[in-house]
């Protein structure tokens, strides 16, 4: 009898031990079992209520609805009907994108936290936030540089060139050009400069950092400047040689001199590369030979004589096979690059390209009025229509430098082509951690409607094919709690998870579960940025 | 009097671990070197789904499991070598149950259940530690609830979203 109530004693003491132990562990991990609306629904008309189901029973810490602007608002009218959360939604709701972030506790106090997401309308793209700031100084110095190496390039190359090929008679016009080179030259080495400040944002006042100069080195754009430089070091050094060798470096200089610049830019590196490169030679070569030819011709005109009339023969003759391959190869850049017509109008780059369009025009109108107005004449040898010519022809050259005015511009308009591309570029991260690594990919790379994708290997490169893959997206700063995507895996292997919507931009957190095995799961972690 | 106690005891502790919504061990602590419970309690299926599948994969050394049958509920024991060869009082064992399967069950959402074990804990266990026992419940439309997740150096399991239930070892008690 004794022994049995001692044993008895035991068990209520044991069993109260286990009571307080359950008390102590039980961590409620409460888990929503729907939304309405239902998580990445687009709904038509914004919703009166909003309500969250759970697997048990909940008290609500913070309802906060994300509206498509980036603005929070904490959602106080609530109701509980069992498991299910009722929740007031706001009057006002407008189109696009809506984050329900909710943060909930169930009976012990173990709170669980997520989001779920509801478009109104259609899925919005993230807010506009301000844009990058502009440091002004360096982009005019960058701009004025770049008219100074046009004007090097095609006064100077294109100048010597002309003299040396051309227009004898016009080495009047070499000091001209011989400015014209060493202008040229100091741009080119001042720009590697200035694309490092650029590169790395760093103020005007930075130049003096070699940090600076090698970062602009290590662009693309630093290769045009070895090559450039290259290209005005020979003209300069031969520039006073007319003999055979003389002749022979003024046509390495143009050619080297227009190759550069088809070693960078916006056009060279456009697809596809085989069309785009040679099509920016071309361009760039005529453009050299046919301006270059302008003030070694307006000496020679000045001057006068037979030598004079011969060579504005030859130029007649040359120009408008040079200008039929500029126009052409222009015009091939210039589709690839703009793409539609409406962007012409609607971006900066197009607003360029009419500008120089339109002085392009002018320029041909004049170049028409003076092969029909004053070459023949010229040619004839009527002194005074030579002097007019001369004087048309200095115009035409000023015209030439308002047009690479213009399209020095360009270096800070990328291309609608560009635009497009950049905004479908996928933003992507590489997580590796012991028992797995992930390259996960959002496409395209901004806010908005977005596919996530992953390619999950071992940690010795092989490829592995885990059970399960599951996204999570969580923003704390914005108040987003943890999004769940489950992946599918593809014929080719990547797991994809589309119809992700990624409301606000900014600095996420990405976490990808991957379930190696039934009982194995694998959480990479890590924080990515994803543009506006 | 003394029997009524037991039973509104006992009747709040199942009240108090149905609140559990994530599967755990009822028994919350053991000796190495001994047998030991395993109580598997299930407090919800997986997104208000039923739950069909319980499947409880059985540590490196932890010998000897038997599992308790349970109506409605077919008995599977996948079987398997153990990584080194274990004692069990005095007979060396280096195979035996890897991972128990009940399935063909339909445990609601708005139900509980629990699903037993009887193991041995060997001495080899460290005591002060604690033991995980992964758990998969699966549920129709190949949704699941997987329990996997064990702690690392300095994690607790409070920052698991999936712990998998534990038990903690104490020292072993002398004899058997």
């Amino acid at each position: 009898m004794r022994d049995h109530l001692g044993r008895a004693c035991i068990q209520v003491f044991l069993t109260g031990i286990f009571w307080c132990c359950l008390a102590v562990a039980a961590m409620a991990h409460a888990s929503l079992t729907g939304a309405v609306p239902a998580d990445g629904a687009v709904v038509n008309a914004p919703p009166k209520t909003l309500s969250l189901s759970f697997s048990e029973p909940v008290s609500p810490l913070v309802l906060r609805l994300i509206l498509p602007d980036g603005q929070s608002k904490t959602l106080e009218t609530f109701v509980l009907r069992d498991r299910t959360l009722e929740i007031a939604a706001p009057g006002d709701l407008a189109a696009g994108t809506h984050v329900l972030a909710w943060r909930v506790v169930s009976e012990d106090g173990h709170p669980v936290a997520g989001s779920t997401i509801f478009s109104i309308g259609a899925p919005s793209s993230a807010p506009q936030a301000a844009g990058e700031a502009i440091d002004w100084p360096v982009r005019t110095a960058l701009w004025l540089a770049r008219i100074a190496m046009y004007a090097g390039l095609f006064f100077g190359i294109g100048g010597l060139f002309a003299v040396r090929w051309l227009i004898p008679d016009g080495a009047a016009g070499l000091p001209v050009i011989k400015m014209a080179l060493l202008l040229g030259f100091s741009a080119t080495v001042v720009s590697l400069g200035l694309q490092g400040l650029d590169a790395l944002g760093a103020p005007l006042s930075n130049l003096t950092d070699r940090a600076v100069w090698s970062a602009g080195l290590a662009t693309s754009f630093g290769l045009t400047v070895v090559v450039l430089s290259f290209a005005f070091l020979l003209a300069l050094v031969t520039s006073s040689r007319a003999t055979f060798s003389g002749r022979a470096a003024s046509l390495v200089a143009v050619v080297a001199g227009s190759a550069a610049m088809a070693l960078s830019g916006h056009a060279s590196s456009a697809t596809p590369q085989w069309l785009m490169r040679p099509a920016v030679f071309v361009h760039v070569v005529t453009i050299a030979i046919w301006i270059g030819s302008l003030p070694p011709l307006a000496y020679a005109l000045q001057h006068g004589g037979d030598a004079a009339r011969q060579a504005l023969g030859r130029f007649s003759r040359l120009i408008p096979v040079c200008v039929a391959a500029l126009t052409a190869a222009g015009l091939l850049l210039a589709i690839v690059q703009v793409q539609t017509f409406d962007a012409l109008v609607s971006t900066a780059y197009g607003n360029v390209l009419l500008a120089k369009t339109a002085l392009l025009v002018v320029l041909f109108l004049l170049v028409v009025a003076n092969r029909w107005v004053f070459t023949k004449p010229a040619e004839r040898g009527e002194l005074g229509s030579a002097r007019r010519l001369a004087r048309a022809i200095i115009i035409e050259t000023m015209i030439a430098l308002a047009i690479f005015a213009v399209a020095a511009t360009w270096r800070f308009t990328p291309p609608p082509r560009a635009l497009a591309i950049a905004a479908a570029q996928p933003v992507s991260i590489h997580i590796h951690a012991d028992k797995a690594m992930a390259e996960i990919a959002v496409t395209p790379g901004r806010a908005g409607p977005v596919e996530l994708s992953a390619v999950i290997l071992a940690p010795d490169f092989t490829t592995m094919i885990p059970k399960e893959v599951t996204f999570v997206l969580f923003n704390p700063q914005a108040g987003i709690e943890p999004m769940r995507r489950k992946a599918t895996l593809q014929a080719d292997g990547v797991w994809r998870a589309s119809g992700v919507v990624v409301p606000i931009a900014g600095q996420w957190h990405l976490r990808v579960d991957i379930l190696v095995s039934d009982f194995e799961l694998v959480r990479l972690q890590d924080t990515i940025e994803i543009p506006r | 009097m003394l029997k009524r106690t037991l039973a509104t005891v006992a009747a709040l502790a199942l009240g108090s671990s149905a609140a559990l919504a994530h599967v755990s061990l009822q028994l919350k602590e053991a000796p190495v070197g001994s047998t030991y419970r395993a109580i598997f309690q299930v407090p919800h299926g997986c997104e208000g789904k039923p739950t069909n599948v319980v499947r409880v994969q059985i540590p490196e050394g932890v010998i000897a499991v038997k599992p308790q049958p349970k109506a409605g509920w077919t008995l599977e024991k996948i079987k398997g070598a153990y990584a080194k060869s274990y004692d069990y009082y005095g007979t060396p064992t280096s195979e035996g149950v890897k991972e128990i399967v009940w399935s063909g069950g339909n445990l609601g959402d708005d139900e509980y259940d629990e699903f037993v074990l009887r193991v041995y804990l060997t001495k080899d266990l460290k005591a002060g530690e604690t033991l995980h026992f992964p758990v998969v419940q699966e549920c129709p439309d190949g949704v699941a609830e997987r329990w996997i997740e064990i702690p690392a150096a300095g994690q607790s399991e409070d920052d698991l979203e999936l712990p998998a239930p534990g038990v903690k070892l104490l020292e072993a008690t002398n004899g058997h």
